[in-house]
């Protein structure tokens, strides 16, 4: 145990164990699937008409917004030449799908049916429609393993959309709110507020809602405030994802040559104190 | 073997069946429940069950080797129910003569500290390395409990076909 959570050097023993065992899962995820496709099958016309005309309405609004912000970019990219800023990374999408949920009574993860064979890597976000989900934490050829946001310590950096303050969200465990930490009493929140991913720590790329704030308490003695908030995303939800495969920006310039003794970090989402051991 | 419910001698056991029946006790782990901390573990409710009725059969290193495939699924550190599975069955092997003189009821109460060790394994290693105690994840002890109510129907159903009549008068039946 001790060796695994060091230095990671059971990676080999783990990969052939799951390449024997997930082939035993698909199949006892066959009564689930069948049961959800049969449920599926028999919905009924007048909801599927329902849902049609919300899907046209939705798709039109999107259209405009999708032809809006194509102008947009391009304004943005001239007006960032012009200011000689650092180019936004683009980056590709790739569907996922939630396969399953482990139990495990630490952790808070699910597993996803694309893995490094796919392109997909280690501390790529996973995002649904309304904002980030979480991130890749461990990867396998066909499969991945996914922290949520909700997960212990699992920390995401964004800004408040409303006037850009930048701070941190943490996940307090399974069916615990999530914290904003280390912000003085003073700092402008207000409940309600949109928390966007920042992309500061070069994992996230920027702008995806994370998170809403719920609920503040503000503390004068300690001159601290605690802020809760939840996830924008349905966590526990829904079984479709998308993940945002977005090259991670270890260095604050892209163009500026690393050091040659200096390794850039060690795996993504691992947090430093756990890499103690290995120096 | 003696059935000391009955007073019988039970048939030999079959290993085929002891295997199948472990085999469908990881499948049964594998179904995709969700992340609840109440659902009983199948695997070292047949592994335990083994344990004590069979240990030539099914000893420590079947636990371990099952236990390191439930870490994988788990996506838990990877020893940790090998560890766990392994103490557990060591226990209930050395256990096994005291347990099978019991009746049912008595052994299942006699489980309890093993299921409890077994679910609450993963916290209390979580607990040391990183220091902090999860109390919500302590819920696992209902786990043991539903575990330990499972064990009379765990008994039934794998000792059923060792308590099958020998020899079988088709022509008078009782």
């Amino acid at each position: 145990m001790l060796i695994d959570f060091r230095y990671q050097a059971l990676n080999p023993i783990r990969n052939n164990v799951n390449w024997l065992l997930r082939p035993l899962e698909y199949i006892m995820m066959a009564p689930r699937n069948f049961f959800e496709a049969s449920s599926d099958y028999f919905t009924t016309r007048g909801t599927l008409d329902q849902e049609n005309r919300q899907m046209k309405a939705r798709q039109a609004e999107l259209s405009l917004l999708a032809n809006q912000s194509e102008y947009l970019q391009v304004e943005n990219d001239n007006l960032r030449q012009l200011m000689d800023l650092q180019k936004q990374v683009s980056f590709k999408t790739l569907p996922v799908e939630i396969l399953f949920n482990p139990p495990n009574p630490i952790s808070q993860r699910v597993v996803i049916n694309r893995g490094s064979s796919d392109g997909l890597k280690l501390g790529n976000p996973i995002a649904n429609g309304d904002g980030i989900l979480g991130q890749v934490v461990r990867i396998y050829d066909h499969s991945a393993e996914v922290s949520l946001l909700e997960d212990r310590d699992f920390a995401v950096p964004v800004q408040v959309a409303r006037n850009g303050l930048r701070a941190a969200v943490f996940g307090a465990g399974r069916g615990n709110p999530l914290e904003l930490r280390y912000l003085p009493v003073a700092s402008d929140l207000e409940v309600g507020d949109i928390l966007l991913t920042s992309g500061i720590d070069g994992v996230y790329p920027p702008g995806f809602a994370v998170a809403v704030i719920t609920r503040i308490e503000r503390n004068a003695d300690k001159n601290s405030s605690n802020v809760f908030c939840v996830p924008v995303a349905p966590v526990n939800r829904y079984r479709q994802a998308l993940a945002l495969l977005y090259d991670p920006q270890w260095n604050a310039k892209a163009s500026a040559p690393t050091a040659p003794g200096t390794t850039p970090s060690s795996a993504p989402g691992r947090r430093q104190t756990r890499t103690r051991g290995m120096q | 073997m003696i059935d000391f419910q009955s007073g019988y001698i039970l048939r030999p056991v079959n290993p085929a069946f002891i295997y199948f029946s472990l085999f469908c006790a990881l499948l049964l782990n594998l179904l995709p429940i969700g992340n609840y901390g109440w659902v009983p573990d199948w695997l070292i409710l047949c592994m335990v069950f083994w344990n004590i009725h069979q240990h030539r059969y099914v000893g420590v290193v079947w636990a371990f080797a099952f236990g390191l495939i439930m870490d994988v699924h788990n996506s838990d550190l990877l020893g940790l129910h090998a560890f766990s599975y392994s103490l557990v069955s060591y226990i209930a092997i050395s256990w096994h003569r005291r347990i099978t003189a019991l009746t049912v009821l008595t052994q299942a109460f006699h489980l309890l500290p093993i299921f409890l060790l077994v679910s609450l394994f993963p916290v209390l290693v979580h607990w040391v390395l990183s220091g902090q105690l999860y109390w919500w994840a302590l819920t696992g002890a209902l786990q043991a409990v539903i575990e330990v109510m499972l064990w009379p129907l765990a008994t039934r159903i794998l000792l059923a076909p060792q308590r099958r009549p020998i020899d079988v008068d088709h022509n008078r039946p009782i």
